[in-house]
């Protein structure tokens, strides 16, 4: 269970706080309007974020995280963009998962090809991020996410930069992952289609607070008013 | 119709802009080739003191360029890094200030400092030991150099370390790096594409660098091709040699120009820095990091501070009042401000003709609109003391050029301010037109109305900032000035220079004090007044 206690914070003029239990091993979508805080419950998460009121805990189980750096929680993120340094191989942007000095073992360069195996991008190993197309790049970033072994996986509309087949392509090879890896995802996305072919579960957040969660089969069904705001339908 | 006519209208104003560019220019060159065959080549060629120019010319380059540089490294590195430091503002404010700053007074403040009788050879007396002289040869021009290019090359290094998005900074701290790692991963990738373009601007004003050398060096070990041609022409009457030196001048200005070109595209210099967003860096906490950033940090404010703290400390001094109601002051300080202000409505003059031609043709005519671009770097390859040089053999023969000494200067600064203004203006001028053209004339808002409406509220803040540089520039130049100078006619950095000269120090004091606030108001007001409040 991953769980936020009254995990507060202020940017700019916009108050955020959440409350919220997530169950781990699932696809979770959170879903809400532009700057309602979808992305700062991830950075909170991820710790690019800190929480501003002594009370507020994160807890993944029945470990606090909300204290440990960015590096030390058991956490991957990907970006919309900007996932890769550019200058850089893929196969070394695959490695700075593993080790930031980029000196891999043997057996770590093995985790790396297969790594880039999976996610379809065999034999690319040497092009530079620019050689590749959108949705390979987030496929690049995705392997990283893989080398890197953490639980967690935080998805920051990942997608939305893609067209509609692409989009789909990758929807299937984050679940096929996440299954395979058992992972935990964390979906942010403003496509209710992503949230219902993906998620089992959607977090539906509106002005800085957690608004509504439930099963994702039955989001679209809600008769709440932010919801059919958000989602365009008249009430 | 009104298009015809408004098209007539531009070109007729680019045209006069074209001429008051072209016509100096020619003029000099046509200047120096009616003296080629008057020119002893074989004994210049073997004059073995014109080759120790020419050597040391590149080498105090070479060497300023590479402290200044490295320099600029570790500050924009640190400043990077240290997004709320205190002082942070004081030093940015200390290295903006740094570029309007007259050579004659970084070079006052920096023999304050340095010099026999200075503040640290002071502190070293105290301390036991022996006063020894320093500053005047390559160390006090290495000084001056990098009081000028650190702050330079900073802000365009820093303006690239904050351009690193915040994405990349988290999945940095996410993967752990140390800052090492970051160095070489994420701030060397994005520095290193800016770096060659800014070595070649900072060894182009490093080796055509005449004031500072003028006074800080000038014997025999220390002498630039630049002050060469001076004392060609000042000393010897040598204008023949003036000449020869000119010629290689623009050859080896011409060198640097073309492998700066081929280094890429010209890096932009004034532009703000404002950071957005604090950037999440996960090398924020170790000590050694945070000790050798502070001691960076010091080291750079007290580089700029300290000479400038001497100058004004120098300048409050007994000596204020007869120095302040001595009429060669005040003659010195309206020709100044004179100076200052029509070199730089000349200059946009003249950036505007250019800029406007540039825009009409850019869609049919690209090659003509690419040799507008390039006139601004021609006139790079022509130093101010050559183009001096050229009009005053130019002239001479017709009329007295030193009875016409200030519109010349005039003349010549506006022409240097150019690559300044059109590096400030050109992005704004050629945006209006690519943007606003099509529908400017769909919706048929013309003439003084698009002027109005348009294209001031677009321009004025560039149009202020490029102003006040070219102004402030003009202002404190030293060079063209002494080249044309009589003592009838002063300005207030030819005063400084000859009260440095003689030993007058209180009177210098004062009179330092007098042009760096002449150069500093000018600048300030000019960018507020015209640039309106920053938003």
């Amino acid at each position: 269970m991953i769980n936020f206690k009254q995990v507060s914070c202020r940017l700019g003029e916009q108050q955020f706080c959440y409350d919220l239990q997530i169950p781990l091993g699932q696809v979770v979508a959170i879903m809400g309007a532009s700057g309602s805080g979808k992305s700062t419950l991830l950075n909170l998460l991820a710790g690019f974020i800190q929480p501003q009121t002594d009370a507020a805990q994160i807890l993944l189980g029945d470990q606090r995280v909300d204290q440990l750096d960015p590096a030390q929680r058991p956490v991957t993120s990907l970006f919309q963009e900007h996932n890769l340094f550019a200058h850089m191989s893929v196969f070394n942007n695959l490695a700075l998962g593993i080790r930031p000095s980029l000196r891999l073992t043997a057996d770590e360069i093995d985790q790396v090809e297969i790594a880039l195996d999976q996610v379809g991008l065999k034999g690319l190993g040497s092009r530079l991020p620019k050689q590749l197309s959108g949705g390979q790049r987030q496929r690049v970033a995705l392997g990283r996410a893989l080398v890197r072994r953490k639980p967690l996986l935080l998805l920051d509309e990942p997608f939305s930069a893609l067209d509609p087949a692409l989009r789909q392509e990758m929807a299937a090879l984050v679940k096929g992952l996440s299954q395979q890896h058992q992972l935990t995802v964390l979906l942010v996305t403003h496509e209710p289609k992503d949230a219902l072919e993906l998620a089992e579960t959607v977090v539906f957040i509106a002005d800085g607070r957690v608004h509504w969660q439930g099963p994702s089969k039955d989001f679209l069904q809600q008769k709440d008013s932010h919801i059919k705001a958000y989602l365009g339908q008249s009430c | 119709m009104t298009k015809v006519l408004s098209l007539r209208r531009w070109f007729w104003f680019s045209s006069i802009s074209f001429c008051l560019v072209l016509l100096p220019l020619l003029l000099a060159m046509s200047a120096f080739t009616s003296y080629l065959g008057q020119a002893q080549w074989l004994a210049y060629v073997t004059d073995t003191y014109t080759w120790r120019v020419v050597w040391f010319s590149w080498w105090q380059a070479c060497l300023s360029t590479f402290i200044s540089l490295s320099a600029a490294v570790l500050v924009a590195r640190a400043l990077a890094r240290r997004q709320s430091f205190v002082g942070r503002w004081l030093l940015l404010r200390c290295f903006s200030v740094a570029l309007v700053v007259p050579s004659v007074i970084a070079v006052f403040g920096i023999i304050l400092l340095h010099g026999k009788y200075g503040y640290f050879n002071q502190l070293w007396l105290w301390l036991g030991g022996q006063p020894h002289s320093y500053v005047y040869g390559l160390t006090g021009i290495l000084l001056a150099h990098v009081f000028f290019n650190l702050p330079l090359a900073t802000r365009i290094l820093l303006q690239r370390l904050d351009a690193i998005n915040a994405e990349t900074w988290r999945l940095s701290s996410q993967l752990g790096m140390t800052s090492m790692d970051l160095w070489r991963h994420i701030e060397w990738p994005h520095l290193k594409g800016v770096l060659p373009q800014l070595a070649a601007l900072v060894f182009a004003l490093c080796f055509t660098s005449f004031a500072i050398v003028m006074t800080l060096g000038g014997g025999p070990k220390a002498t630039t091709i630049e002050v060469a041609i001076f004392q060609a022409i000042r000393f010897d009457f040598d204008i023949a040699k003036a000449v020869y030196l000119s010629l290689l001048q623009i050859v080896f200005c011409g060198l640097i120009l073309w492998a700066g070109l081929r280094l890429g595209r010209p890096i932009d210099i004034f532009t703000s820095l404002e950071t957005s967003a604090k950037n999440m860096r996960p090398d924020l906490k170790p000590l050694l990091g945070v000790v050798s950033d502070a001691l960076v940090l010091l080291l750079a404010t007290l580089l700029v501070l300290l000479p400038l703290l001497a100058v004004v400390i120098a300048g409050i001094n007994t000596a204020w009042a007869d120095v302040l109601l001595d009429l060669r002051l005040w003659n010195a300080f309206s020709n100044s401000l004179w100076v200052a202000l029509s070199s730089a409505l000349l200059s946009l003059l003249m950036a505007s003709g250019l800029l406007l031609a540039q825009r009409h043709w850019r869609e049919r005519y690209a090659a003509a609109a690419l040799a507008v671009e390039w006139m601004g770097s021609v006139i790079l390859v022509v130093p101010p003391l050559v183009l001096a040089t050229g009009l005053f053999i130019g002239l001479s023969p017709h009329v007295n050029v030193f009875a016409i000494n200030l519109y010349i200067v005039v003349l010549v600064n506006a022409l240097m301010g150019l690559p300044y203004m059109l590096r400030v203006l050109s992005v704004a001028y050629l945006k209006i037109g690519r943007d606003y053209d099509r529908l400017c004339s769909s919706i048929g808002v013309q003439g003084w109305y698009r002027l109005r409406h348009v294209e001031w509220p677009i321009l004025r803040k560039p149009i202020g900032l490029a102003l006040a540089l070219v102004a402030a520039m003009s202002a404190g130049d030293l060079g063209v000035v002494a080249l044309f100078g009589s003592p009838d006619i002063q300005t207030l950095p030819l005063l400084m220079y000859q009260r440095l000269g003689s030993y007058q120090s209180d009177a210098a004091g004062v009179t330092a004090l007098v042009l760096l606030g002449l150069c500093l108001a000018i600048f300030v007001i000019l960018e507020r007044l015209l640039g309106g409040s920053s938003d």
